[in-house]
């Protein structure tokens, strides 16, 4: 319980930090946020954007107050309010945003991670079982290839591949599952690859250890003491890599999903950095600093349950 | 009669352009009920005969010869076939209890490993497995079952993978160094129990150890291992009473009660292996033929020793 505590208080403090530093950092880009912010309200009247205009947007919002003072209202309203404030492009409060937004960013996010679970682990144990011979060799060529390329420039060749040569799934969408294929395929590109290597890695390692061979000879058939005494073994260190990719998977989520045009808040924080919308970009950094932070506290959970040497206290 | 034997044994591994013979041409036989030992310095290639018995050796050794258990040569059965035989038939206790257990099982599911089939037939398994713990020192077996492996103390363990050995009352036991690694107190339990095993149980026993007062104690006959070959085989009290190869003799020596002389030099390179005896760059006694003509194992005062001289009578 003492445990839960500290962790907890951990996790708040992170999420502060998080929140903080993106909230300095985008006062620091360049360009007034005044000027930005009737630039995309007033679409094709930029030029007549006068003095008055100006300062009457910047007194709504607080904006000619000191920094500090600014974080600090936020914060302030934030915890004891829940209100992470409003959007000064769509005039909708941010959290109604998120949660227009959130759904399709988790179910991207949930089907690459499941992808890279599935086909990553399976995958890493086939190669493993096959060491050294050709689909093994054949196998990791493929996930050096998976590991080195960027997502989004495999995004672009699936779409060229798949959408407009093949013409099998469309280019963009939200809503089905033919929809959800290619995005999905793109974002967990890297890490199935990434999850296979470090499961073959780890299977070897544990494939290795004499109570491997105790089990075969109590006479084990080979599916049992994979099942059984290997698996278990081998997935510390998977899951480990399964938590980090988790963080590359929301981040590679924003790129993605803009070339996919994905409803999600990675194109929602992409178009709030550029209209300056800070309070739009300080909800997406929180729901998904907050997200990472939830799958890592899982993993370490999950850690206990595998190995019963491993204790929190 | 003899349960099994072994003829002509030779295990090689590859490394690199070389080979390793880690055994050459081995041939002796356990008869029912005797427990047959095999000693040696470390690497003389006694513990990978008795992981080959068993075919546990990795998948790149290549094992030639033969090795007959019950009108069946172990070396050529199918994989299906010799299932039914390990750890039921011929099981193998572990070199080094800690490893052999597999840290993330509870100790009762790696014991029930053995029994194999329907539930019935584990349960009853089990309480066979469970009043043989109680008779090889284990108290509250029951509460052990429940533990993980790392709860245990050393002897514990020692003690626990003996019982998964001999649970499914195997024709014959391989006992791989039983007390490596081990406190002399743990050492002095481990006798105990081998005693015992071979008293009140009547088993067939291959141990394969250094320690040769364990040997003494235990052993019908002895084997002497030296580069991977068999240098004396005789009474187990002959052996280490009256030993007659030089190696044997230097062995005893060594021994911490006859004054701890060691053995000068090192055991020879198994990838180039001396012409020759392979013992004569060591041997105090070596004369002109031991270092070019490698000797045959002879009958010599009714036990087997190689040496040109049957060192000097």
């Amino acid at each position: 319980m003492k445990y839960f505590l500290k962790r907890a208080g951990f996790m708040a403090f992170t999420v502060f930090a998080v929140c903080a530093l993106t909230f300095f950092l985008m006062n620091v880009i360049p360009g007034g946020t005044a000027e930005l912010i009737l630039k995309h309200t007033l679409v094709g009247l930029e030029e007549s954007a006068t003095e008055e205009q100006l300062s009457q947007i910047s007194s709504r919002y607080n904006l000619d107050d000191p920094l500090y003072l600014q974080f600090f209202r936020w914060v302030k309203e934030a915890v004891l309010r829940g209100d992470i404030g409003t959007s000064y492009i769509y005039k909708k409060p941010v959290l109604y945003l998120l949660a227009l937004r959130l759904p399709a960013t988790v179910q991207l996010a949930g089907a690459s991670m499941a992808l890279a679970i599935v086909v990553g682990v399976s995958l890493g144990i086939y190669s493993a079982l096959r060491e050294n011979r050709i689909s093994d060799h054949i196998l990791r060529i493929v996930t050096l290839f998976g590991v080195s390329m960027p997502g989004f420039w495999v995004a672009l060749i699936l779409i060229l591949i798949f959408s407009l040569k093949l013409k099998l799934v469309p280019v963009s969408g939200y809503g089905n599952l033919e929809n959800l294929l290619l995005p999905a395929a793109a974002l967990s590109f890297h890490s199935v690859a990434a999850v296979m290597r470090v499961t073959r890695t780890s299977m070897l390692e544990t494939l290795g250890q004499e109570y491997i061979r105790f089990a075969k000879a109590k006479g084990l058939p080979v599916w049992k003491i994979i099942s059984r005494h290997a698996l278990k073994n081998a997935m510390l260190p998977v899951i480990t890599v399964i938590g980090f990719q988790m963080g590359s998977l929301l981040g590679g989520a924003v790129v993605i999903e803009k070339i996919f045009a994905w409803p999600g808040i990675g194109s929602l924080l992409v178009d709030s950095i550029s209209a300056r919308d800070l309070p739009v970009v300080q909800g997406c950094v929180l729901a998904i600093v907050t997200m990472f932070l939830l799958v890592h506290f899982l993993v370490d959970m999950l850690y206990t349950h595998l190995d019963p040497r491993i204790r929190y206290g | 009669m003899s349960l099994l034997e072994i003829k002509d044994l030779s295990i090689e591994f590859p490394a690199g352009e070389n080979t390793v013979k880690a055994v050459s041409h081995v041939s002796f036989e356990i008869r029912e009920g005797e427990t047959f030992g095999i000693i040696g310095e470390s690497g003389s290639g006694k513990s990978v005969i008795g992981l080959a018995l068993l075919r546990l050796l990795p998948a790149n050794a290549k094992v030639s010869g033969t090795v007959f258990f019950q009108g069946q040569d172990l070396l050529s059965l199918k994989p299906s076939e010799l299932r039914k035989i390990r750890g039921k038939k011929i099981s193998l206790m572990p070199q080094n209890p800690a490893g052999a257990l597999n840290p993330v099982l509870k100790n009762g599911l790696q014991m029930e490993d053995v029994f194999e089939g329907n539930r019935a037939e584990k349960k009853e398994g089990m309480k066979k497995a469970l009043k043989l713990m109680k008779q090889l020192f284990l108290r509250n077996p029951e509460k052990l079952c429940t533990l993980y492996p790392h709860q245990l103390s050393g002897g514990m363990r020692q003690r626990l993978t003996a019982c998964i050995s001999l649970s499914f009352e195997p024709e014959i036991l391989i006992a791989d160094e039983p007390t490596k690694g081990l406190d002399p107190e743990a050492k002095a339990g481990a006798v105990d129990i081998f005693n015992k095993i071979k008293t009140e149980y009547e088993k067939t026993m291959l141990l394969i150890t250094h320690d040769l007062d364990l040997a003494l104690e235990v052993c019908d006959q002895i084997a002497v291992m030296y580069a991977g070959e068999i240098v004396e085989l005789d009474l187990a009290s002959k052996v280490l009473s009256t030993p007659l190869h030089p190696y044997t003799k230097g062995l005893i020596r060594a021994q911490p009660r006859n004054g701890l002389v060691p053995l000068s030099g090192q055991s020879p390179s198994r990838i180039k292996l001396p012409e020759g005896c392979f013992f004569h760059e060591r041997c105090r006694y070596s004369g002109f033929e031991c270092s070019r003509k490698h000797p045959e194992i002879k009958n010599y005062k009714g036990g087997l020793i190689r040496c040109h001289f049957l060192s000097l009578k």
